[in-house]
């Protein structure tokens, strides 16, 4: 009897011990790892900002897609089955399925042993949600040829965790271009940034290029995070839901494009593309008033759902990244410095020396059969006389040339917010680093580089009046809701010539288009335009080449109240030595205009139309 | 000196009975209430995850729908659809337009309102 109470006495104390030695001694440890067993913490990835066009088309956003992973710890020996299993519906072949349903134990940066890899294989991203209800079907149906009424419980449990929780997925986004390759350059496209929490693989979509990259953060969002317990089957549980911080979604990015005008440019652009072969051709559409960017395209370009075809040429937006040569459209800058300095009048006549002139020692031509003697400074620009403009720029002097050229924004970057604008600061150097021969060669437009944006914006300033504009590409941010969360105002830069100054250029480049300019081609039926044309010889090896040009069209209309200002650029096209700015560029020109003007419902001004319809647009008595 | 137990009078003895009952039923009570709230927060629990699940997909369904709409108001996509179509649509020329003055931004005077208000300094109903 003593025997048994001592027994009973025993087994109470090791009862007893083993009681404080889970519930007191070893109480930390146990806790937490119970704590690990069933608390999770969730990352919640917040949704990447849209971005609109001008009219609220969604030009790239969002959609919901599955990660789909394997738990490997939970396949046994199963690989085989379930790699063919899964293969048809995520469209891989079974042999890069299979490795990957192995445990594996890998070494982190430390050179420390990790064993997530023995829970958790990537097998695919960007999967669609019906493809995933597909595999989750698969997986349940699966049979593994034996009859699992007749195994043990333990085994009937491996089988029953590997159809249900051995593949599994996790929410991700995926990046969307609705409109495939329009606007790409402008718009970027998404990269992948990982990076490691809780030894678990994050991706999250990171902007390359374009608007993508540059507001990336505006863009991106803040994650947020949910501290939760989960049961077996890793269901949460929400009733024991610690904390819950929603993410902050990005916001999305409204531009100053319009997808409507971005097609008629991209368009005509192909167009051009196909019947000029050129190495690439760029165009931008602008509101010189506001210098809103209406439309910025360069071909050859991408599709940014799928940029990795894309050569690397193609991504490239050159209409702000590379640097050219700006021919004879640079006359347009010279002559207006030198009209606002009162150097010169429109009406002045200048010698142009039958085509052939030597300035320190080096002779400068007209274009090949022009041989121009007396010509007003209106005519230098209308016939666009390359010894006229020199003339002109060496009155206005080396110091006042220079500064007129900093003015019009050449040599610094406009400011548009986009990745890798290059402000050709290395091109525009000031006089003390001139040559003796500059000052005549610079004046039309050689030995000095421009972006093509800078040049569009500098004519733009002549069709605003005189003041240059910053170049407007976003116009706000605002959340998914649609609240204006930034709005972004047009900003002038600074005045660059007198009001008078540039109503004189406007008179002088309307001419540019009439039968006896350099762009006839570029003239509108309904509106009358000013414009500039330029032919540039590409420099190749250090000299220029006698058949490779850079040929250019920058014109504006209604010119008597500019509403838009085109740019139309092609470098190298076919026809070699016989391409010239007027004849190539002009018809690019006068047809992006001509469905622009329709699209935008611009009040015509040319005198014939207006004669045409009466005078009559309109009044509500003639409608009667 | 010690009452004779059997005079004591009923009400008496049921005291205590009562008691306990009131504990028994607060106890009882406590406990069912207990177990009603813990099952009402896991029903609501449920419901709470049943209803994300359902905002969810709708988010994301309406987000493809969203796509699905941008793809439809692609201009390249209408673009080849109206060629497509062979409908012979092309931009209305200027000729064609009728432009309309724009209204002023004064509301322009209302005589007739401007006598009504007058007639009724007056003395007189206003009418319509």
């Amino acid at each position: 009897m003593l025997a048994l109470t001592l027994m009973v006495c025993a087994a109470f104390a090791g009862l007893g011990y083993r009681l404080v030695d889970l519930q007191v001694l070893r109480h930390d440890e146990l806790a937490k790892l119970a704590q690990d067993n069933t608390q999770r913490e969730i990352r919640q990835a917040p949704r990447r900002g849209d971005i609109l066009d001008a009219r609220g088309n969604l030009l790239a956003t969002s959609v919901p897609v599955k990660t789909v992973c394997a738990d490997p710890s939970l396949i046994g020996n199963q690989q085989a089955l379930v790699a063919q299993a899964l293969a048809p519906l995520l469209q891989m072949p079974e042999g890069e399925i299979y490795p990957k349903l192995f445990p594996r134990v890998s070494k982190n940066e430390k050179g420390e042993t990790v064993t997530n890899n023995l829970h958790y294989a990537r097998l695919k991203k960007n999967v669609s949600e019906e493809t995933w209800q597909k595999i989750q079907l698969a997986m349940s149906r699966m049979s593994f040829g034996v009859d699992e009424t007749k195994l043990a419980k333990t085994n009937r449990q491996f089988f029953n965790n590997l159809r249900q929780s051995a593949v599994f997925a996790e929410p991700d986004q995926m990046r969307v271009y609705p409109n495939g390759s329009l606007a790409a350059q402008v718009i970027g496209f998404p990269g992948v940034e990982e990076f490691k929490l809780d030894g678990r693989p994050i991706s999250q979509i990171s902007g390359h290029g374009g608007v993508e990259l540059s507001l990336n953060s505006s863009l991106s969002g803040v994650a947020g995070w949910r501290v939760t317990a989960t049961d077996s089957k890793q269901r949460e549980l929400v009733a024991l839901r610690d904390e819950d911080v929603q993410p902050r979604d990005g916001l999305n990015v409204v531009l100053t494009i319009d997808a409507a005008i971005q097609h008629i440019l991209e368009s005509e652009l192909a167009d051009a593309m196909k019947e000029h072969d050129p190495v690439s051709i760029t165009g931008i559409v602008t509101r010189p008033r506001t210098g809103e960017i209406l439309a910025m395209a360069s071909l050859p370009d991408f599709d940014p759902n799928n940029p990795g075809a894309a050569p690397p040429e193609a991504l490239r937006n050159r209409v702000i990244s590379d640097v050219m040569e700006p021919g004879s459209t640079f006359k347009t800058i010279v002559v207006s410095g030198a009209l606002n300095e009162h150097v010169v009048s429109l009406n002045d006549v200048i010698f142009c020396e039958n085509g052939l002139f030597y300035y320190g020692g080096i002779p400068l031509q007209d274009a090949e059969h022009d041989h121009f003697g007396n010509l007003t400074v209106e005519q230098i620009l209308e016939k666009s006389s390359n010894i006229g403009a020199s003339k002109i720029g060496i009155k206005l002097q080396a110091p006042k040339l220079y500064d007129y050229m900093t003015r019009f924004g050449l040599g610094a970057q406009t400011g548009i917010p986009l990745p890798d604008e290059s402000s050709a600061q290395n091109f525009v150097r000031p006089p003390d680093k001139w040559g003796k021969y500059s000052l005549a060669q610079i004046p039309m437009g050689q030995g000095v580089a421009v972006t093509r944006l800078q040049m569009v914006m500098a004519v733009g300033a002549i069709a605003n009046g005189g003041v240059l504009m910053r170049p407007m590409l976003v116009k706000r941010l605002q959340d998914r809701d649609g609240k204006v969360v930034q709005q972004y105002e047009p900003q002038t830069v600074r005045r660059v010539i007198s009001d008078e100054t540039a109503k004189e250029m406007v008179k002088a480049l309307k001419t540019v288009v009439s039968d006896e300019g350099t762009a006839p081609l570029a003239r509108m039926a309904n509106y009358v335009v000013a414009g500039k044309t330029g032919t540039a010889q590409k420099v190749v090896n250090g000299t220029y080449s006698k058949d490779k040009f850079v040929i250019t069209f920058i014109g504006f209309f209604p010119a008597n109240d500019p509403q838009i200002c085109i740019s139309i650029v092609m470098d190298a096209p076919k026809e070699g030595g016989h391409a010239f700015g007027g004849a190539l560029c002009g018809p690019v020109f006068k047809d992006v205009a001509d469905r622009c003007a329709s699209y935008l419902n611009i009040p015509p001004d040319s005198p014939a139309t207006l004669m045409a319809s009466g005078g009559a647009h309109s009044t509500p008595t003639q409608l009667q | 000196m010690a009452g004779n137990r059997k005079s004591q009078s009923a009400a008496i003895r049921f005291g205590p009975a009562l008691k306990a009952a009131f504990l028994c039923l607060l106890i009882a009570g406590s406990a069912i209430g207990y177990v009603w709230q813990k099952n009402e927060i896991y029903r609501l629990s449920q419901q709470i995850r049943q209803a994300e699940l359902r905002l969810k997909q709708m988010t994301d369904s309406n987000e493809k729908l969203r796509v699905k709409l941008a793809d439809l108001r692609s201009p390249l996509m209408l673009d080849q659809r109206a060629r497509e179509l062979n409908l012979g649509l092309a931009p209305a020329q200027p000729m064609q337009v009728w432009r309309l003055p724009e209204p002023s931004a004064a509301p322009p005077e209302n005589h007739a309102l401007a006598r009504q208000l007058a007639a009724r300094q007056a003395g007189a109903p206003l009418t319509q």
